[in-house]
């Protein structure tokens, strides 16, 4: 049975007496590193602010929404759908649940009212985020049709519309929904089918922008250039309207991925209720080890604390394994008596879509009272607003733990947001520095759509798509040059000017795609290289059930790596390196491996002082075997893997000889002193760059070429150079752009590395700090503390180059 | 640092990683003295030019004598009386098959030849249009679509799927309306499949035109080496490596052109002209769809009558839907028993042909012991569950019927 629906007053009543409990009534009390919950924070309360529809709003519209209970906008809704009909592209970045989708719907309909011919095309990351917006717009276009009889037809278009239904769509969308990867290699290189669509198209909506960071805002860009180019043929000049979560550059982003001016709207109009958000982290069980307490118990525990009171709940945990378990877990504490319907839910990737649509319903209605969640749920599904959201882990980035907090959060009365801290370094870092976390702008997003790699094949994609000019420019570098380069590929070809009807000749000659190949067909948008591993599985037959990228395929993907799927353990029996194939098996164990691998890099050319240009060559020598849940390392194997090689950028700090030297250890003292360092660096650096694990790649050296030296177990050189140096390096082909912004953080990196480290309460280093006992010796937490020391007080307080 | 040239050559032929062919020279200018000969020689046409840009059309005439193996021109001169069974029309009529530079589609996939046939009179006429410059494109397809000027009908061999949407692409690419809109189209890839498709083969028109008429092409250039031709010559000006890949696109439409003859021939005479199984049950399809139930019934029944046994088997099912759907049961229910009783019946066709006559001797005959009969052997063989249940239920009101206890379905069955 459902609770009564309380009054706000009494559910706010609650929620306090639970933030009471947990802080042990102090909620106003300064932070606490050392106690369980870290830091609490009150954020006010809001009023809503609104304004008028702005001028210029179709009447039908505005009837329409009055009609749905809207009489005017919040006054961020407003000041975007302003800018939109006055042609300026605008990026919305107010928080989740204050009406965004709003701001692009309206002036999209608003002028497709007003000229049926218009066009208007959404960009979502994922399938499932246009499937949601489909059911908002087709609600808004069945109201317009039975209030002002206006046919406006809605359509998702993407690798899942049957191929049969693509022709009536190309003719009757006037709004398309689509995914990048779709304008990319389906909509573009045809787009002759659509020039409908080019020649009136008014508007491009970017929702969650975001997610376009690193490789994929990169392609993205050329994406949108390629876009610039096709709309440039067919006479249309399109304005973009793109909404964000909360980064620290939004109009930025929004400008380098679409090379345009844009306005910014962050001032929120809408209502917000008190809110609570807490830092937890669970005690230390073994001191010695710095081994915690399990962040998922820790978690079922605060999770209960608000179910038991009838409050709503959303949990994040961190991967589909910890997602199920966590739900087993609240369904044991607190499953409805059988035969009534499920009160606690999962919700992750795999699950059908039919469920997830009941799901999300159930949450609408309160018949769900707690679902445990992927980061499935962090983007825009509509769930409608809840009393609490618990996150099983750091999410990451500080832009992805405000867009879960904001999961909860109810327009007129009190919710709570709660972080339980894993043993992992970043969430330590976090969790002991709360204000690192509250006071901070949130990470920038970076993109190099200049990255050679990148661009060479979206040139491709653009000379198939429409032959380029003589004079013709596209993006930063001397797209003529590229093209002589590919004509020397056979590519391209250069030929005279073009017959493009009676009226027009500039006379530019053009270079014409001289190539039977489909280019946007290896070019994909997700990575740098359409390189990949595939993952066979032979319990059963020969079942392919996975891919890799070809970078991490030889560290994933060794043989006995054990590979992990949804939960379910496979051991890789054979790697077979030229086919790119795995072939894999299913096993029961209670570990997983990590690979151990060496990389060497040298620096080719020096920027400024300490980043530049390196080559990089990495080879898996071994592999440990992890205890699930504890982290212990229970056994180990050598291996012998060809080596990969790339060419890309790299940030490095130098430690200088006089540094060393002043060490008084003994030298593998001093080696794990620096190992240590690179490990905190390394992890501080993927916080401060927003950047997921894989996108950067550590390693110790002295970056010149040929010093072979014999190696630990762990990978490392046995013995260090004399001015060892810790290479930073971006870990995709050409660089993606992570360096050059470390280097100019470089002080921060450092003061940051200090902070981890010494604020770690493990005695001789830990998976939180300078990586675990057993890696590395009794001595590094303290050697890697000097050396820091000893850099920042010398004169060098800036990296040294050789 | 390295140069930007040297840095692209290095993203574009990775160390290590596969070279790709060496490049043809593509030193020697065009039209210079020393250059290659005026590809108007070589390829037998004339230029034609339209604001400045030059392309070339090839004319060639096919005479009433001229044959390909056993069949001749004069052998194939429209009008043809049952064209309209194909979906064609007796108006003009135009053979279109084009030479593009790849198989992808797309707006970068271009047709660099548009090869035209069209009876004339006594004679067959082709005409080539060919893209010998980029920048006329635009010129040559308006010299296309005046070709197609009063065209009632076109004729493509897998042009459904191919060579209309890729030249439809071309037209709008350059703005301009595509002159086959609102024109019949005949794709005889489909026909031609259902009529002289042998197991095991593709059903290409080289293959056709040695199995139909004893055609044997000489030196003909294969398909996949068609693109990188027509490049070598945008680089070079050197026309000659195409000579071969205009006689190909002739042979193709020359072909097509009898191909769609025999067809329509086939077509008017009936089965008796038909000289296989295949080509028989092939035709009976044609008439079926067309709604020509007693030519379909005819063709069916000539194609059981001879041939191979897989045709003769799709022969007696086909004859059976049809003869059932014409209410003629009786003739219906033989060809049944003989579907079951040829050796090579597969057991879905058994059961379904166990369950007609049930069907027939329970609500017809009124046999209703056969029609027991019937109905177990077609418990007996594999069917989905909704059919099995729906069989159980036939039995039981069966044994209703025929007033006594059911044996369990086990003792029944063996």
């Amino acid at each position: 049975m459902l609770p009564a629906k309380r009054t706000d007053a009494a559910h706010d009543q609650t929620l306090q007496s639970v933030v009471d409990r947990l802080t042990g009534g102090f909620p106003d009390r300064p932070d606490s590193p050392e106690a369980w919950v870290t830091a609490v924070r009150r954020l006010a309360p809001r009023a809503a602010e609104y304004a008028p529809f702005p001028e210029g709003l179709d009447e039908r519209l505005g009837r329409m929404l009055v009609g749905r209970g809207i009489e005017q906008f919040y006054t961020h809704q407003a000041a975007a759908v302003g800018h939109t009909l006055a042609g300026r592209n605008v990026v919305i970045t107010t928080p989740t649940a204050s009406g965004k989708t709003l701001c692009y719907n309206a002036p999209v309909l608003s002028a497709i009212l007003k000229d049926p011919s218009a066009r208007a095309l959404y960009l979502f990351p994922t399938k499932a985020l246009a499937q949601d917006q489909l059911a908002e717009l087709h609600d808004l276009a069945n109201r317009l049709l039975q209030s002002s009889e206006a046919q406006i037809g809605v359509f998702t278009y993407d690798g899942d519309t049957p191929q049969d239904a693509r022709r009536s769509i190309r003719g009757r969308a006037h709004v398309v929904l689509s995914n990048p990867d779709m304008i990319h290699s389906g909509i573009l290189p045809h787009h002759p089918r659509w020039a409908k669509l080019f020649e009136n198209l008014r508007y491009v909506v970017i929702d969650e922008l975001h997610a376009y960071r690193g490789v994929f805002g990169s392609h993205l860009t050329n994406v949108l250039r390629r876009l610039a180019r096709i709309c440039r043929h067919y006479g249309s000049n399109p304005t973009f309207i793109c909404s964000s979560a909360t980064i620290a550059n939004p109009r930025e982003l929004a400008e380098s991925l679409v090379e345009q001016p844009f306005e910014l709207v962050s001032d929120s109009g809408a209502p917000r209720g008190e809110k609570f958000f807490l830092f937890v982290n669970p005690p230390v069980v073994n001191q010695q080890l710095g081994i915690r307490r399990s962040y998922l118990a820790e978690t079922r525990r605060i999770a209960a604390e608000f179910l038991k009171r009838q409050l709503q709940l959303i949990v994040f945990a961190q991967s589909r394994l910890t997602t199920e378990i966590l739900t087993t877990y609240l369904k044991d504490d607190f499953g409805g008596h059988p035969g009534t319907s499920e009160q606690i839910r999962g919700y992750r990737g795999g699950y059908l879509p039919q469920r997830r649509r009941e799901i999300e319903k159930g949450l609408r209605e309160g018949t769900v009272r707690a679902v445990v969640s992927t980061n499935a749920l962090e983007l825009g599904v509509d769930i409608g607003a809840l009393d609490v959201c618990v996150m099983a882990g750091y999410p990451g980035t500080i832009a992805a733990t405000w867009q879960r907090a904001g999961r909860a959060g109810r327009r007129s009365s009190r919710s709570a947001a709660v972080l339980v801290a894993s043993s992992a370094p970043l969430d330590q870092f976090v969790v002991r520095n709360p204000s690192y976390f509250f006071d901070s702008p949130p990470e920038h997003a970076l993109i190099n759509p200049d990255n050679l790699h990148i661009l060479v094949d979206h040139v491709k994609c653009a000379a198939f798509e429409l032959p380029f000019t003589t004079t013709e420019q596209y993006g930063r570098h001397n797209v003529q040059e590229v093209l002589s380069i590919l004509e020397e590929s056979g590519f391209v070809h250069r030929t005279g000017p073009v017959d493009a009807g009676p009226e027009e000749d500039n006379g530019d000659g053009t270079w014409q795609w001289t190539n039977e190949s489909y280019p946007a067909d290896a070019v994909s948008l997700r990575s740098i290289s359409s390189d990949n591993f595939v993952v066979v599985d032979t319990t059963n037959g020969a079942d392919v059930i996975g891919e890799t990228s070809f970078t991490s395929g030889p560290p994933t993907l060794h043989e006995k790596a054990i590979y992990i799927i949804e939960g379910t353990l496979y051991q890789v029996e054979k790697l077979d390196f030229d086919g790119r194939k795995a072939y894999v098996r299913q096993i029961e164990c209670d570990y997983y491996t990590d690979a151990i691998t060496y990389t060497k890099v040298t620096v080719l050319e020096t920027f400024e002082r300490s980043h530049g240009e390196v080559h990089v060559s990495s080879r898996v020598v071994g592999f440990k075997k992890i205890k699930f849940y504890t982290n212990e390392n229970v056994g180990s194997g050598e291996l012998d893997l060809p080596e990969q090689q790339m060419h890309t950028t790299a940030y490095w700090l130098t430690v200088p000889k006089r540094v060393m030297a002043a060490l008084p250890y003994a030298p593998d003292d001093r080696r794990d002193g620096v190992v240590g360092l690179s490990f905190a660096m390394r992890q501080v650096a993927q916080l401060l760059l927003m950047c997921d694990r894989q996108d950067i790649g550590i390693s110790i050296g002295s970056g010149e070429q040929g010093d072979e030296t014999d190696l630990t177990r762990m990978g490392v050189p046995a013995k260090l150079s004399e001015e060892p140096r810790i290479f930073i390096n971006d870990n995709y082909p050409g660089g993606i752009g992570f360096s050059e912004p470390l280097f100019q953080m470089h002080e921060n990196l450092l003061a940051r590395t200090r902070e981890l480290i010494a604020a770690c309460e493990c005695q001789h280093g830990c998976p939180g700090c300078v990586g675990p006992v057993g890696n590395i010796g009794p001595l590094a937490k303290l050697v890697a503390l000097r050396i820091l020391d000893l850099i920042a007080a010398g004169t060098a307080a800036l990296p040294v180059s050789a | 640092m390295s140069s930007l040239a040297d840095r692209l050559r290095g993203v574009l032929a990775p160390a290590g990683g596969p070279k790709g062919p060496p490049l043809h020279d593509v030193q020697h200018r065009r039209g210079g003295p020393s250059g290659p000969p005026d590809p108007a020689e070589i390829l037998g046409g004339e230029w034609r030019e339209s604001r400045g840009r030059k392309f070339l059309v090839v004319d060639r005439k096919y005479s009433p004598g001229y044959r390909h193996g056993r069949v001749s021109v004069a052998d194939c001169l429209p009008p043809w009386a049952r064209f309209e069974l194909l979906g064609g029309t007796n108006g003009q009529t135009l053979f279109l098959d084009l030479e593009t530079t790849g198989l992808a589609g797309g707006a970068g996939t271009y047709a660099f030849l548009v090869g035209c046939g069209w009876f004339d009179g006594g004679v067959f006429r082709l005409r080539q249009f060919f893209l010998a410059d980029f920048g006329a494109e635009r010129a040559l397809l308006e010299a296309v679509g005046e070709l197609a000027g009063n065209l009632a009908c076109i004729v493509t061999y897998n042009g459904k799927t191919f060579d209309l949407p890729l030249l439809e692409t071309r037209f709008s690419l350059q703005r301009m309306a595509t002159p086959f809109a609102e024109v019949a189209h005949v794709d005889m890839l489909h026909p031609a499949r259902r009529m002289w498709r042998e197991e095991e083969v593709e059903c290409r028109l080289t293959y056709l035109e040695q199995a139909l008429y004893g055609h044997e092409r000489e030196s003909d250039v294969p398909g996949f080496e068609i693109p990188s031709r027509y490049f070598q010559y945008v680089r070079s000006g050197d026309a000659r490596p195409l000579q071969a890949v205009f006689e190909h696109n002739r042979l193709d439409i020359v072909s097509l052109a009898m191909l769609t003859a025999r067809a329509a021939q086939l077509l008017e005479e009936g089965p008796s002209a038909a000289a296989a199984g295949r080509e028989a049950f092939g035709l009976g399809r044609l008439y079926e769809r067309a709604g020509l139930m007693d030519d379909a019934v005819a063709s069916y029944r000539r194609a059981a009558g001879g041939g191979a046994v897989s045709v003769r088997v799709e022969a007696l099912r086909a004859s059976a839907i049809v003869l059932r759907r014409l209410r003629r049961y009786g003739e219906a229910a033989a060809a049944w028993r003989d579907l079951l009783a040829s050796p090579q019946c597969s057991p879905a066709y058994a059961r379904e042909a166990s369950e007609a006559l049930a069907v027939h001797h329970e609500h017809r005959v009124r046999d209703l012991d056969m029609a027991r009969n019937f109905a177990v052997q077609s418990l007996s063989l594999q069917g989905t569950s909704a059919r099995q249940q729906a069989t159980r239920h036939r039995l039981a009101r069966l044994d209703r019927k025929l007033g006594c206890t059911p044996p369990p379905p086990s003792a029944a069955l063996f």
